[in-house]
């Protein structure tokens, strides 16, 4: 039984999404109650799985080329997928569950809850792949089933075109992904996550690792470019923020609690490999931190609900990236494990207030919600307070890992973060007072009222792992929150003061936040870079203008009248001008046709024969 | 039994559908292709128990012509599914046959156009065993003019006859160089089965002039047969005139035969160890115009007959990737792959092809505008061989384009990976162009009026069912799929294409 | 004496003048014509390979005439063919110019 766990709690949630393509479609509570009863399945296997000591590696051959390519399908069961598989059912199940109430109202609820499976699987299938291959097919599937969820309502233009962006932005980071997995199967002749462990310790035993060093950092550095793409680093971060144009419950799900977590979990996973390449790492937790001001910096200009958490997502996975790059997975894994809770619970509190305020998600027209929507007042407090990091809820103990890592291995990295941390409390402090605290602001604002049971209940019980995941005697069976092995290290002066530090900065930006936003009706700060996302979307919009100009200039002096009769809009424009010449070979003329079979003739014997 | 009743018995089917045709009721033709497809389904299962151990003995028997080894029963069965396939297709297309075919009665006519198919079949089995040059060029040439008269078969259509007599002089310009080539072989070795002429190429000191000018002539010939650039010039004209049925045997069956005849070929020339880097120059030449040509060509088109002539040649292409990496022993297996994965992608696009057109009168992509509303089955359907086609993940062309890189980069053929990479970005391009047109486009035909729900009969409907399944099994977990396949398997395959010529290294 | 080289070189000119028939010729009956041409220049240079490559019975190699009745044979079949497809081309269209026949292009 117990080897047959892991497949129940990866084939579940398929069957569930192949049952409701195929048969239940057009019922929409039947679809529904699969997609929820096929998540609830895989949650309990999750625990059980849990409650059972030991690692397990069960793996058949799927794709068999050897000796040259042997590709396993198989699962991984140790601490750090259990740990992963927990969070993700587990919130999983939560979100399934609210969905029921939030889209109750939407037409298409069979196909929302389809693709919510798809993805389901996709994601427990990135969590458990032992291998490469494996691990890369589910990132796609994850990348398909969320660009379903984006544009679920594909009639709104701005879904779609959220759809699409992040669709986009990516492939292009898996597309540098899988040339990394290709560069190590070239490098080591293996896919499989254990043996390149075990190979690379052989290499560094042989003393081999100094002549593959430039090409296993390149290596590790494409395939960092696939958790750039779905962590959402910059400068590939750009989708995220867009992808909230998807249901409420899909952002907390995809967007705040698993998916972006992909990349970090791929990343701790791979640490055996980061811990080879000091190069490669450095510039992973460079990217990461940059990540985390520049999204803190942006989400305190930001006036949508979602918007501003999907920034403070990414401010989040800043830390966690830049974490694995100072070499503290484990720490990245914590914090991890403690923001999946807090963020989906404020994700999910957010869709609260916007159902509550019937889809209105502009914080400056509500106001006022404490007293009409207490729970989710409270819920949402919590959350908003191990967000910022306050002392003795679960945020608080992981950033204070991930800070200590960084001021042990990069005191400038962990200065940044530090004032991320301040900038995490005064965004937040901005977006709960303005729209809980303050005065009403319009009329659904004034007869907003809680959402219905459906709907609190997985608030209720998310607040409790976001008070309390960080706690040691919770954390500690996770292999999370253990003590910080400071003996080893000699770390810098700043190493005694970040615990100080930290809760200074939680202090100072809450106090701020709440100062100068009481009572406000508007924003009284305007910076135009940070509302504007440091221009990111504008810069792209300009890059992609001038390489399309630039290339159909070049074409122009070729064939002035492909430009102007076809159109040539950049890349595509240039090789489908071709394609659009190229066809003019086909004249349709017999004749013709065999003087080019005759010159194909004279060109085969020429260049056989005479070069 | 030995495999020779194989191709006996579906000569026996098709001369039997053609007598037939005279006592069939008016109306009732349909039952020919019925009669047609479930006697090749049993000489199919057949196919599964007849006895592949070549005699050994010191007279020389049919086995001097006629090889018995796991590929040619690949190929052979390879051709019998297709030619099922094809069948399905043609009781779909009758109604179009029947409007372009003058008789002297209502219904005259149509029964050739089952019969031939099967006839066309044993053509194909037979170049699947064939390993004489005698044997080739007989087998080659029953294929060829059996799809003379299957391209010009609705001879009312214009189009028809055009693309039949386009087909017909280039492809007896073809034969011409087949001919001429084999004779030169032939003064070279002076011998024509493909053993005898391996040993003597093998021990060959001459000059290589002679050596590569027959190889050229024999590249020339089938190179057009599998449409390879530039000898691919026939291809699209062929493929949207020719009644849609025969472009689709022709894509598939023509194309899978001539492969099976180029690799038999190329592997005795391979024994000519002082020719092997101008084969190679010319098979990398060859196979790097063919990507190019057939993708970025295929990128402007507007009628999806000719979109998946030009996606025709760009497989070509990619084959010609593995082709032009012979020397490594897992090569036969990803062509065999390729291929295999290849029939139902190509053959379910045609058959949705078929249906909608008779529905709507015309197979432009516009026509598939708003599919998803009026028959989600069927647009589900091409939406699986597209993404195939274009070799998304979890699809049959995925792992067949996978296996191709694979043998590419153990082989070193960088420009040809990097041009197959890139190509394939094309044909994402224009193949997903029709998934737009299925499901994001508003449901009206091209003349403004919004089509209605699209009948489909149930031996299509079953048949789609079926292929939909062959392309996401083989894209999901191949290896059992391949073992029932018998010898294809991968490994086992290159084993075969080794056995083949056992003395051999490879350059 | 005519040598092989003799045969060669005339088979090889058949060739050529069938090949240049095609692609310079616009009818088509002329340019089916120069295709059987080509064939049997093919013919030409396997009967003349048969002859000089004698076997060690002295001999000729008959294998190459047996392939050069095969290719009669089969010349044979795609001329009916082909003269068919041609005449129902005439038929539908009243003439058998190629420069008539390209309706299917680009």
């Amino acid at each position: 039984m117990s080897d047959k766990l892991p497949w129940i709690i990866l084939f579940g949630p398929l069957t569930a999404a192949l049952l409701i393509l195929l048969v239940t479609r057009r019922q929409r509570q039947l679809s529904a109650g699969l997609s929820v009863a096929a998540v609830a399945l895989s949650f309990l296997g999750s625990c059980l799985l849990f409650l059972q000591t030991g690692d397990q590696h069960v793996q058949f051959a799927w794709l068999d080329f050897s000796p040259r390519l042997l590709v396993n399908f198989g699962v991984t069961v140790n601490v750090l997928s259990k740990t992963m598989l927990l969070v993700v059912t587990g919130v999983g199940l939560l979100v399934h569950v609210y969905s029921v109430g939030y889209m109750e109202e939407d037409r298409d609820m069979a196909r929302y809850f389809g693709g919510l499976s798809l993805f389901m699987f996709s994601m427990l299938g990135i969590v458990l792949a032992d291998n490469f291959v494996m691990m890369f097919i589910f990132w796609e599937l994850v990348g398909v089933s969320s660009y379903l969820l984006i544009g679920h309502w594909y009639e709104r233009p701005q879904a779609a075109d959220a759809a699409n962006k992040a669709f986009l932005a990516n492939r292009i980071g898996d597309f540098g992904f899988m040339i990394g997995i290709l560069m190590l199967w070239g490098l080591t002749g293996t896919v499989d996550f254990a043996t390149l462990q075990t190979t690379l310790a052989g290499y560094q035993e042989k003393g081999m690792i100094g002549d593959i060093l430039p090409y296993l950092t390149v290596a590790a550095l494409m395939v960092f470019c696939g958790p750039m793409g779905k962590s959402a680093q910059v400068p590939l971060h750009v989708w995220l923020p867009d992808a909230m144009e998807g249901p409420t419950p899909v952002s907390a799900l995809i967007h705040a609690a698993t998916m972006v977590a992909a990349g970090v979990y791929l990343l701790v996973k791979i640490s055996f490999l980061l811990a080879l390449v000091p190069t490669a790492r450095e510039v992973i937790a460079w990217i990461g931190i940059i990540t985390a001001v520049m999204a803190a910096l942006m989400a305190t200009q930001q006036s949508d609900i979602k918007r501003v958490l999907a920034y403070s997502t990414l401010s989040q996975l800043g830390y966690m990236i830049c974490a694995v790059g100072v070499a503290a997975g484990e720490a990245a894994m914590f914090h991890l494990f403690t923001h999946a809770f807090f963020k989906a619970l404020l994700f999910l509190g957010s869709g609260t207030v916007i159902y509550a305020m019937h889809h209105e998600q502009n914080i400056w027209k509500m106001g006022g919600l404490r007293a009409k929507m207490p729970i989710t007042f409270w819920t949402f407090l919590l959350g908003t307070l191990a967000l910022m990091g306050c002392p003795l809820l679960s945020g608080f103990y992981s950033k204070d890992a991930i800070l200590v890592a960084m001021a042990r291995e990069h005191p400038a990295i962990c200065v940044l973060g530090l004032f991320t941390a301040f900038l995490t409390a005064f965004y937040m402090t901005r977006l709960f007072v303005v729209v809980f605290i303050n005065r009403p602001t319009s009329d659904a604002a004034s007869h907003a009222h809680e959402a219905p049971a459906i709907m609190s209940w997985p608030l209720l019980i998310l607040a409790v792992p976001a008070v309390g995941a960080g706690w040691k005697f919770v954390a500690g069976p996770f292999g999370l929150g253990g003590a910080h092995d400071e003996t080893t290290h000699p770390g810098s002066v700043l190493l005694g003061y970040v615990p100080v530090l930290a809760v200074s900065a939680f202090i100072v930006g809450a106090l701020l936040g709440f100062i100068v936003y009481r009572n406000r009706a508007a924003d009284p700060i305007n910076i135009a870079a940070f509302r504007r996302k440091f221009y990111f979307d504008e810069f792209y919009a300009v890059l992609i203008r001038l390489t399309q100009d630039g290339l159909a200039r070049l074409t122009a002096l070729v064939d002035r009248w492909v430009i102007d009769g076809a159109g040539v809009r950049g890349v595509s424009g240039a090789t489908w001008g071709t394609g659009f010449m190229l066809r003019f070979l086909q004249v349709g003329n017999l004749q013709a046709y065999a003087f080019l079979f005759g010159l194909g003739v004279i060109l085969a014997i020429y260049l056989a024969i005479l070069s | 039994m030995s495999p020779i009743y194989l191709e006996a018995a579906v000569v026996v089917l098709g001369v039997f559908l053609l007598a037939l045709e005279m006592f069939v009721v008016q109306g009732e033709k349909k039952i020919l292709a019925w009669l047609g497809i479930a006697g090749l389904g049993i000489v199919l299962a057949a196919s599964f128990f007849v006895d592949q151990t070549a005699p050994t003995g010191a007279v020389p028997s049919y086995h001097a012509f006629y090889s018995t080894d796991s590929l040619a029963m690949f190929f052979k069965r390879f051709a019998l599914v297709t030619t099922i396939i094809v069948l399905v297709m043609s009781v779909d297309y009758l109604g179009v046959v029947r409007k372009f075919t003058p008789g002297a009665t209502a219904h005259g006519g149509l029964g050739e156009f089952l019969a031939l198919p099967v006839l066309t079949c044993a053509g194909l089995m037979w170049m699947a065993s064939a390993v004489d040059f005698v044997m080739i060029f007989v087998s080659l040439e029953l294929v060829t003019i059996s799809f003379y008269v299957l391209v010009s078969y609705t001879r009312r259509n214009a189009a028809s006859l055009e693309a039949g007599v386009k087909y017909l002089i280039l492809g007896a310009l073809s034969t011409g160089f087949f001919v001429y080539g084999i004779t030169w072989v032939f003064g070279l070795t002076g011998q024509t089965n493909l053993e005898q002429v391996s040993a003597v190429f093998a021990a060959y000191q001459g000059s290589t002039a002679p050596l590569l000018f027959a190889f050229v002539l024999l590249v020339i010939a089938l190179g057009f047969k599998i449409a390879a650039v530039p000898f691919q010039i026939w291809v699209p004209d062929v493929y949207q005139g020719a009644p849609t049925p025969v472009a689709a045997f022709l894509s598939v069956g023509s194309k899978a035969a001539g492969f099976v005849v180029f690799i038999r070929v190329l592997r005795t020339f391979f024994h000519a160890t002082a020719i092997a880097h101008k084969i190679d120059l010319l098979l990398v030449a060859v196979a790097a115009c063919t990507l190019v040509y057939g993708n970025l060509a295929a990128l402007p088109q507007n009628n999806l007959k000719r979109l998946l002539a030009y996606s025709s040649i760009a497989h070509a292409g990619y084959l010609l990737i593995a082709v032009a990496s012979s020397a490594d022993p897992a090569s036969g297996g990803a062509i065999a792959f390729y291929l295999a994965a290849y029939l139902p992608m190509t053959l379910l696009s045609f058959l949705v092809m078929i249906v909608v057109a008779n529905y709507s009168a015309g197979d432009d992509i516009a026509d598939f505008n708003g599919l998803s509303k009026r028959s989600p089955f069927l647009a589900f359907a091409m939406l699986i061989a597209m993404v195939s086609l274009a070799g998304l993940p979890f699809t049959a062309g995925f792992f067949g384009k996978f296996l191709v890189f694979t043998v590419a980069i153990a082989q070193h053929q960088t420009l040809l990976v990097i041009l197959g990479i890139i190509t394939v970005a094309c044909g994402f391009y224009y193949y997903l162009r029709v998934v737009k047109a299925m499901y994001f486009e508003p449901d009206t035909t091209p003349s403004g009026q919004p089509g209605g729900q699209i009948p489909v009969g149930l031996l299509t409907r079953v048949t789609i069912a079926v292929l939909i399944a062959a392309i996401l099994v083989l894209g999901i977990y191949p290896k059992p799929a391949l073992g029932l396949l018998g010898s294809a398997a991968p490994q086992e395959a290159a084993g075969v294409l080794r056995s083949v010529s056992p003395q051999v290294v490879l350059r | 004496m005519v040598t092989l080289n003799d045969y060669l070189f005339v088979s090889g000119l058949l060739f050529a003048i069938g090949f240049a028939g095609v692609m310079l010729r616009r009818n088509i009956l002329i340019i089916f014509m120069c295709l059987e041409l080509m064939l049997n220049a093919a013919n030409l240079s396997l009967v003349a390979f048969s002859r000089f490559n004698l076997t060690p019975e002295r001999t000729p190699n008959y294998n190459a005439q047996v392939l050069v009745f095969f290719i009669i044979t089969v010349a044979a079949a795609e001329v009916a063919v082909g003269l068919a497809i041609i005449v129902a081309l005439y038929r539908a269209k009243q003439t058998v110019q190629v420069n008539d026949i390209n309706k299917l292009q680009f």
